[in-house]
């Protein structure tokens, strides 16, 4: 028992070690990020997840309604729906669902690549020929997955808030302007910033984990596979330990 | 929608063939059993300590809100219990779920299929559906409504303990069950269910599938996390407007 | 009602052991936009022993695979007797497929099963007791030299010893056709010329197709097809 706890604990803290490695890898050679690798991965995660994330802003936006309205109607105050379900969106249940959803989807496509990469020898020979796989192909996949993720988040955030209006209307029959009237009184620019940060902190996060679960694969196609599985469920668990941890910073920063 | 058959379409095939290799060649009770002590005991780290800090953060949220219109933390415990019970607490195990369990399973089929050991298991007269996706299938119907379980009262205990602690109110008002019923516990018990069943169709359709090489594992696992996700939500608002349309 | 069903076992379990003849006709396989093989038309009698060559990516395995039943066709026919292949519900062709046993290219062992029980496989799954299975298998793996290894992973095994495994799981259940997919890639010479003894040896009177990159001394058998980028090139 005591060794399983002990070996549980020398994995954090390698993990933890690795990730620490990888972030200050990238930022180290932010200035000379190999651009076409950048862009590359901005579209890739961000452009050709946008279909994915629109759809799960959809159902989700739609869902946290549909759950703000069990609420409303049990307890009869139908007009604050807006309320209810901005302030749900905005501050947690919203951002924490796209974040699950998209982590499972680029934490999974991130790691598979990279540690296709890795099995096939191709990272190794990178260095070979003397080229740095961290400026050419690592950090530039950081950045760019962090940054398609932020602009996915606000983006996804913009719909779902128009989606939930929508089906407020034909659910709850509430007229529209109702919905954004109370949510713009009660919702604030800093409730919506703090969605952002949370966003940009999810996509790092998810970037980060993916990119160390990638490229400690070993194996063949096996290697592949575990890579992926682990790390979906890193992705998960980093999301969870970063809401844990902004969430009250954020609540006192924005009241 | 075409989307709406990419995801539902391939686990709908395989759910009829599940059944009749059932029906035909019975279930290994000791593989059903190796599945359930892998899928209940790999995810109920993820769950348990997941859904400890959704709560959490739903308390720390709630106190902000409070605080701001009405004072009293408490006089809104228990209709969060009641939504936590009946929407937060399902939807979220499901996709920690999906995604953990949607992960791990389309992995090792993927890697089977390319490495052609499920062509090897046809040619030694055994029906890999029956081998593979029953174990799974029935593991999963019985692990998910017991990590819903398990989930909401991790979430409900972490609730009651962070504002006995942190915020020093009441924080029975949490774990207060008097706005639940039955019609809740069902409503969360049938999506539990549904995701059950869904999870492992989805992973097994996409891994079973694999051709070609390491590259066709890596995406079987990304599309078997995204269908299992995807339609885990969807069913979850399904059932959802389902209860609430038929007043429940 | 139950003499009828007891007699149709008895002639489905005749049958599955009664060679017949593999065929197909302008038979094409595509994947996407990769053609694998493309308007193949062959027929192999039973009891007969063919030998396929052909680069790597020629359609030897898909070819090999039609065969068996394992992949569909995207157009053409495989025919198994005078019954499309395509056209059986499942239960019958995996009833059928019983008749054939094929070593694959990549090994194919189940990585959380010994090798003992890896070849005993095919034995327990068509109802053979587990006290006949267990001297069955044992038998065979004497056969090909690994009863030392009987209790290990194939993690644990080197690439000729994987190989021979295959060999031994795919002939356990005395199949009628035989298929065999590359079966001396990595093999020494010496290893080689046991396993292709082996394969001469437990095919007489029985269908064997094997494919290779290009014939061996070591197999001599009389009819050679030769496989080029899909097609069905030279019939020896």
């Amino acid at each position: 028992m005591i060794r399983a706890l002990g070996a549980f604990g020398l994995g954090i803290a390698r993990l933890t070690g690795a990730l620490a490695l990888v972030l200050a890898r990238t930022a180290l050679n932010l200035p000379r990020l190999d651009r076409r690798e950048l862009f590359r991965s901005i579209v890739l995660f961000g452009y050709r997840s946008l279909p994915l994330a629109l759809m799960a802003a959809m159902l989700i936006g739609s869902t946290v309604v549909l759950q703000a309205g069990v609420y409303a109607v049990k307890f009869g105050a139908r007009l604050y729906t807006g309320w209810a379900a901005g302030y749900a969106l905005t501050r947690e249940f919203g951002p924490l669902l796209l974040g699950l959803v998209m982590a499972a989807r680029i934490g999974a496509r991130n790691a598979a690549e990279l540690a296709l990469l890795n099995v096939n020898g191709q990272i190794e020979g990178l260095r070979g020929i003397s080229l740095d796989p961290f400026r050419i192909l690592v950090a530039p996949r950081v950045v760019g997955s962090a940054v398609a993720i932020t602009c996915l988040g606000s983006v996804t955030f913009l719909v779902a808030v128009c989606f939930e209006a929508v089906s407020s209307y034909f659910s709850l029959g509430l007229p529209l302007r109702v919905f954004f009237d109370s949510y713009q009184d009660m919702l604030r620019v800093g409730d919506l910033v703090g969605g952002l940060a949370k966003t940009l902190a999810f996509g790092l996060a998810i970037a980060l984990v993916s990119t160390v679960a990638g490229l400690r694969a070993k194996g063949g196609a096996v290697g592949v596979g575990q890579a992926a599985a682990s790390a979906v469920v890193l992705s998960c668990a980093a999301i969870f330990s970063l809401d844990l941890i902004l969430t009250p910073f954020l609540t006192r920063l924005f009241g | 929608m075409s989307a709406l058959l990419r995801i539902f379409g391939a686990p709908a095939i395989l759910f009829a063939r599940t059944l009749s290799a059932i029906r035909q060649r019975g279930v290994d009770r000791r593989a059903t059993m190796v599945q359930l002590v892998e899928i209940g005991s790999n995810s109920s780290l993820l769950i348990v300590s997941g859904l400890a800090f959704f709560g959490a953060v739903m308390v720390t949220i709630a106190w902000a809100q409070t605080r701001k219109y009405t004072g009293n933390i408490t006089v809104v415990g228990p209709a969060y219990f009641e939504l936590m019970l009946r929407e937060f607490a399902p939807l979220l195990v499901a996709i920690l779920a999906a995604s953990r369990v949607g992960a791990s399973t389309s992995a090792e089929l993927a890697a089977m299929s390319v490495n052609e050991q499920i062509e090897a298991l046809e040619l030694c007269a055994a029906d890999p559906i029956a081998e593979l996706v029953t174990p799974r299938f029935i593991a999963s119907l019985i692990a998910l409504p017991a990590l819903m379980v398990i989930g909401t009262v991790a979430a409900a205990a972490s609730a009651r303990l962070v504002v006995t602690i942190v915020f020093g109110a009441d924080g029975s008002a949490f774990t207060d069950a008097r706005f639940v019923d039955a019609t809740d516990i069902l409503c969360a018990f049938v999506k539990a269910v549904f995701c059950g069943a869904f999870i492992p169709l989805a992973a097994a359709a996409r891994g079973l599938k694999a051709k070609g090489g390491a590259p066709a594992v890596g995406e079987a696992v990304t599309a078997a996390v995204v269908d299992a996700s995807m339609g885990c939500l969807l069913i979850d608002f399904v059932v959802a407007a389902a209860f609430l349309l038929i007043g429940v | 009602m139950a003499m009828e069903s007891t007699l149709r076992a008895l002639v489905s379990a005749a049958l599955e052991q009664t060679a017949v003849p593999l065929s197909c006709e302008a038979l094409s396989v595509r994947f996407g936009r990769v053609e694998a093989l493309i308007e193949v038309s062959v027929t192999i009698a039973p009891g007969e022993q063919v030998l396929v060559t052909g680069q790597a990516a020629s359609g030897k395995t898909t070819w090999l695979k039609c065969l068996a039943g394992l992949q569909p066709p995207t157009s053409g026919q495989v025919r198994w007797g005078s019954d499309e292949v395509a056209r059986l519900d499942i239960e019958e062709r995996r009833r059928r497929q019983r008749s054939f046993g094929m070593v694959f290219q990549s090994d194919a062992l189940f990585d959380s099963m010994t090798v003992l029980d890896n070849v005993m496989l095919p034995l327990t799954k068509r109802q053979v007791p587990r006290d006949e299975a267990v001297e069955r298998a044992r038998a065979v793996l004497e056969r090909v030299g690994l009863t030392a290894a009987q209790g290990k992973r194939p993690e644990e095994l080197s690439g000729g010893m994987k190989k021979r495994v295959g060999v031994a799981r795919a002939i356990v259940a005395q199949p009628s056709i035989l298929l065999a997919d590359d079966p001396f890639a990595g093999l020494d010479p010496s290893t080689e010329r046991s396993i292709a003894e082996l394969l001469l040896e437990v095919s007489r009177g029985r269908t064997l197709v094997t494919a290779l990159p290009d014939p061996v001394a070591s197999l001599p058998l009389r009819r050679v097809l030769r496989f080029e980028q899909g097609r069905l090139g030279s019939v020896a």
